[in-house]
């Protein structure tokens, strides 16, 4: 204990006294107190820590952390100052990530369904690592061995989901997936993809500090937060950036809008249409960058024509002037401008449209290679370890360190068919027929849970997850469900607990991300990068690390050879000499960068070129893509009426808040601190109509006949012909003591239909009833 | 020169991510149901009729009249040359006189120690020239701290650059250090910091004192008596652990 060195000498003397005394002390002092001000205190002092750096597994931006730990244990997350995910900031998720690993809730040890108890009653008996492997291994190798390796599919949700898809690979199945895709971000991948052949999603390639005009088409960027992407339009808003925002509900990004419309559901499309139309009638586009990097810009002003100012207004709400002005305001800015895509763009049944005029308008605008639009990423050239040949062609997944690269496998699309008596993915992503231009890496989860649901078109006879919870991250209780009970054997690897997993007959226990290494982070950004996750304490519990896990079953079911190394740490250290680097550097810094270049990210700015090569193989952007036009998938470019609730009837939005990600926190005691239940947003008119106050429990059931009961937040922060709730709540798995029962779930309010063009789920149709219980 | 601790919050950058607010529990390991920081959400109608919400992340404010100083009767709160008021663990009795002096509402008693627990801008990590956890894992980086006094300090050039408030009001103005800025628009009622009932400002060493009111007296020295008992004792820790220190 240490002291300050002017000592008062009658202090001790006070502390000293008796209880009379003191009272007496108390008394005889000045009445200003003065003395005490001056008294000699302990000033605390900071515990030492250890500092090792790891990225986040929170969400899925996966921002860079140095973990402070203390006697073996992570005491605090910090940010990696060096990362440009994040820049040294952690949002409330990140810095929660530590009851991820003291999780009383945690997957502890492995488990097995319990003798004579059915899948998802939730029974579990203890057993070993060894009974644990040894079991999931003879059981995939008897479907593989009675159905083929086809009969196997993989659904990874999480950072450390990438040793279980080549572990699928090498057991020779093509049906690994991904939510990413089909229930998130795929028709705004896709859009960028065939139009300008940029993956413009995942850790997006913005200039946000520099943006001038930003046009946010429901990019709740504040509560669908990542941090870097968040400071950096934090940054450009306070640089003096425009910010117009359109969503339904006012939501915090609306409060930081110069300008918020709330635009009636589902009708994005027709603003941005009309938009387009304003733009090229107007002559508003950046005719240099027309003229030089697009294609089928005639074509597209015949095909706009019709979708007037004046069109869109009844549709969308949104006044014509209203309409005109902007585009005019945002020409004048341009390239410094912005159109910006909701991250989730799997809302309305023609998403592949809305995606395609987003990209539209902002290479009308020429923001590509511009400061303040979208910039150029540099990469780190970190090569894969050599393995043999996977068996089945389409499986190599293309290594951008994150899992939202939507580049094409290096596969023509034709080559997807059967020509070697080999089977096209079960969720038909990329294949003819069926979901050709859906991302055949990523999959169409939806479909993949159809599939194992119907057993169409071929058998899928074992399931594998790692991570991720299909029932509350998609939208079809009934086929999860059915596929979940119908296939031959289940296993699950998880860190916690949840619906899905439920589920297993092995459950296998995952050690967090603070307890273990993991393979590289590879990103670009400005500047490229590769990161590295070390474990910041010993694992708590009987748990092990994905690559592990994957290697062990490798060996299991003689695999071996996809899994070369001896540890995760070999593995890392072969990969990071190939590039020139060495673990033991990397664990010193955590990050190897290539800097930031503005010749490169910004070649327009500096007398250079733009590359472009779209998926149809033009040079230049296709704004009609010769591709899809084609399969007659261009006409996704023409809009489509949307569903519409009668009187009685709401828009059934869901959403994400800032200290939440999607449905693995509510369980966290951290962050449930901060909200335990969702809540349905209604506005004060409906409700007063139905007599609904604040607070009030009200039911609400949607066409198919599902419903739940949640409390009202009654708001004018909503449209009235819209309610809305926080999506992840309302889990019913007993394990999860902090989340079970608290809200709804909004995944089963939510509606299943699907995108035509790309297969992608179509949840905003869901058309609801309120009333108060 | 002395320095001046000040903390800023640029309300236009924060977006009520809660980041603060948990970085704070993580650094200061604080119970669950109870933070030292908090980020307030004020939603209202404008005249206009359209919605409207202002985030105001707070915490004590590290006043210049502390009235929890004046409230606390055992010295644990204390006020340091640099600006923190800070609380001595080792001498505070819990008896939580300072509580309701709070007119921020920033004090409360760990139920785990039995002591006070508050903001302290961080002194620990501020004293090994660490900024505060709540600002160094800041999303919008709408906090913002420093020494005022230093006129290259961040937050000496920002407090020139742009009119700042703070949340004052006729009834409760005692020099807090913690600033806001908000672009010129009006703070809500709601944040605004309210005397609390039962709290009885610079009365504490009147009443402990027998010229103060008997019936009131009483009752606080009733009060007091609970919390002397754990004084006592932990006075008696402190004198030992420093006499094995002397030696």
């Amino acid at each position: 204990m240490s002291h300050d060195k002017n000592f008062d000498p009658s202090r001790r003397a006070f502390l000293g006294a008796s209880v009379a005394g003191s009272a007496l002390t108390i008394a005889g002092l000045p009445s200003q107190a003065l003395a005490r001000v001056n008294a000699p205190h302990d000033h605390e002092k900071l515990k030492p820590t250890t500092e090792v750096f790891g990225f986040c597994d929170m969400c899925y931006w996966r921002c860079g952390l140095k973990i402070r730990s203390r006697d073996g244990r992570a005491v605090k997350i910090d940010g990696n100052p060096e990362h440009p995910n994040n820049w040294g900031v952690v949002c409330g998720k990140g810095n929660a990530g530590l009851m991820v690993a003291y999780a009383p809730n945690r997957l502890k040890y492995p488990m097995k369904r319990a003798e004579g108890s059915k899948r998802g009653e939730n029974k579990w008996e203890k057993i070993s690592w060894d009974e644990a492997l040894q079991t999931t291994a003879d059981e995939l190798l008897k479907v593989k061995k009675k159905y083929g390796p086809q009969a196997l599919a993989l659904i990874g949700h999480g950072s450390w989901e990438k040793p279980y898809h080549r572990l699928a690979h090498a057991f020779g199945t093509p049906n690994t997936t991904s939510p990413v895709f089909g229930l998130c971000c795929g028709p705004r991948g896709l859009s960028n993809m065939m139009i300008m052949g940029r993956n413009l999603t995942g850790n997006e390639t913005l200039d946000l500090e520099n943006c001038k005009y930003f046009l946010m088409m429901g990019r709740n960027v504040t509560e669908s937060l990542h941090n870097g992407e968040t400071l950096g339009w934090v940054n450009g808003v306070a640089n003096g950036a425009k910010v117009v925002y359109f969503d339904p509900r006012y939501s915090i990004t609306a409060s930081k809008a110069d300008e918020y419309y709330a635009i009636r559901p589902l009708t994005d499309h027709a603003f941005l249409l009309a938009m387009i139309n304003v733009v090229i009638n107007e002559e508003l586009y950046d005719k240099k960058f027309v003229a030089e990097y697009v294609v089928g810009f005639d074509e597209l002003k015949q095909r706009v024509q019709k979708y007037t100012p004046e069109w869109a207004e009844p549709i969308t709400e949104v006044p014509a002037k209203d309409i005109i002005r902007l585009a005019k305001e945002m020409a004048a800015k341009a390239p410094s401008v912005f159109v910006y895509a909701p991250r989730r763009l799997t809302r309305t049944s023609n998403d592949f449209g809305t995606g395609m005029s987003i990209t539209i308008l902002n290479t009308l605008f020429g923001v590509w290679g511009r400061k303040g639009g979208v910039f150029t990423p540099q990469k780190y050239k970190v090569p894969e370890i050599d393995l043999p040949e996977f068996e089945h062609a389409t499986a190599h997944r293309v290594d951008s360190g994150g899992d939202f690269n939507y580049e094409q496998p290096e596969v023509p699309l034709e080559h997807i068919q059967d020509e070697d008596g080999k089977y096209h993915r079960a969720d038909g992503a990329g294949v003819i027929g069926r979901w050709p231009i859906a991302n055949a890496q990523y999959g169409l989860t939806n479909e993949m849970w159809r599939a194992m649901a119907e057993q169409k078109p071929y058998p899928i006879r074992a399931l594998m997850t790692a991570g991720g919870n299909g029932f509350l991250n998609s939208t079809n209780y009934d086929i999860i469900r059915k596929a979940l009970e119908t296939v031959d054997f289940y296993v699950a690897s998880d860190v916690i607990p949840n619906e899905m997993n439920m589920y297993a007959d092995i459950l296998l226990p995952e050690a967090s991300y603070l307890e273990r290494y993991d393979d590289l982070q590879v990103g670009g950004a400005r500047e490229g990068y590769v990161a590295v996750r070390m474990p910041a304490m010993k694992p708590l519990h009987d748990t092990r690390d994905a690559w592990t896990i994957c290697k062990q079953l490798a060996k299991r079911m003689e695999l071996g050879a996809y899994f070369p190394h001896e540890s995760i740490k070999e593995l890392l250290d072969d990969r990071l000499k190939k590039a020139g680097s060495s673990l033991a550097e990397i664990e010193k810094v955590g990050i190897l960068k290539v800097p930031a270049d503005p010749v490169k990210n910004f070649p327009l700015d500096h007398g250079g070129k733009l590359k472009i090569k779209t998926p149809g193989g033009s040079t230049k952007a296709e704004l009609i893509p010769g591709m899809l036009k084609q399969m007659g998938y261009d006409k996704a470019l023409d809009y489509v009426e949307q569903v519409r609730p009668k009187e009685d009837e709401f828009h059934m939005t869901f959403g994400r808040i800032g200290f939440h990600t999607h449905a693995r926190t509510q369980d966290n005691i951290w962050t449930a601190d901060l909200m335990r239940e969702n809540v349905l947003w209604i506005h004060p008119e409906p409700a007063a109509k139905r007599g609904i106050n604040e607070g009030d429990l009200v039911k609400v059931s949607d066409r198919k006949g599902r419903s739940g009961e949640i409390k009202a937040k009654v708001t004018p922060r909503i449209r009235k012909d819209t309610i809305f709730m926080v999506h992840g709540f309302g889990h019913w798995d007993k394990r999860m003591t902090t989340a079970n029962g608290q809200g709804v779930a909004d995944s089963n309010l939510a509606s299943y239909a699907v995108d035509p063009h790309v297969g992608s789920m179509s949840m905003g149709l869901s058309l609801v009833k309120v009333e108060k219980v | 020169m002395t320095k001046k601790y000040v903390m800023l919050a640029d309300t236009l950058r924060c977006i009520d991510c809660k980041a603060c607010v948990v970085a704070c529990r993580a650094e200061w390991e604080t119970p669950m149901g109870y933070s030292r920081d908090w980020v307030k959400q004020a939603e209202f109608v404008k005249e206009d009729g359209s919605p409207r919400v202002m985030l105001f992340p707070g915490r004590c404010q590290h006043c210049d009249d502390a009235p929890c100083i004046e409230a606390c009767p055992s010295g644990a709160a204390y006020k340091r040359e640099d600006g923190m008021v800070l609380q001595d663990d080792a001498i505070c009795s819990g008896c939580e006189l300072c509580v309701p002096a709070c007119p921020y509402d920033a004090r409360w008693l760990n139920p785990e120690t039995n002591t006070i627990s508050k903001c302290t801008f961080c002194q620990p990590r501020v004293d090994q020239g660490l900024e505060p956890a709540c600002v160094q894992t800041c999303v919008g980086r709408a906090l913002i701290f420093g020494d005022m006094n230093d006129s290259e300090s961040e937050v000496a050039k920002l407090l020139k650059e742009k009119e700042w408030v703070k949340l004052t009001t006729d009834e409760v103005n005692i020099g807090p250090n913690h600033y806001y800025y908000t672009n010129g628009e009006a703070l809500p009622d709601e944040i605004m910091p309210k005397l609390h009932e039962h709290h009885l400002p610079g009365k504490v060493m009147e009443i402990v004192n027998p010229i103060g009111t008997i019936a009131i007296g009483g009752m606080l020295l009733t009060f007091l008596g609970a919390g002397l008992f754990k004084l006592i004792g932990r006075r008696n820790e402190v004198c030992t652990s420093e006499n094995k220190e002397e030696k």
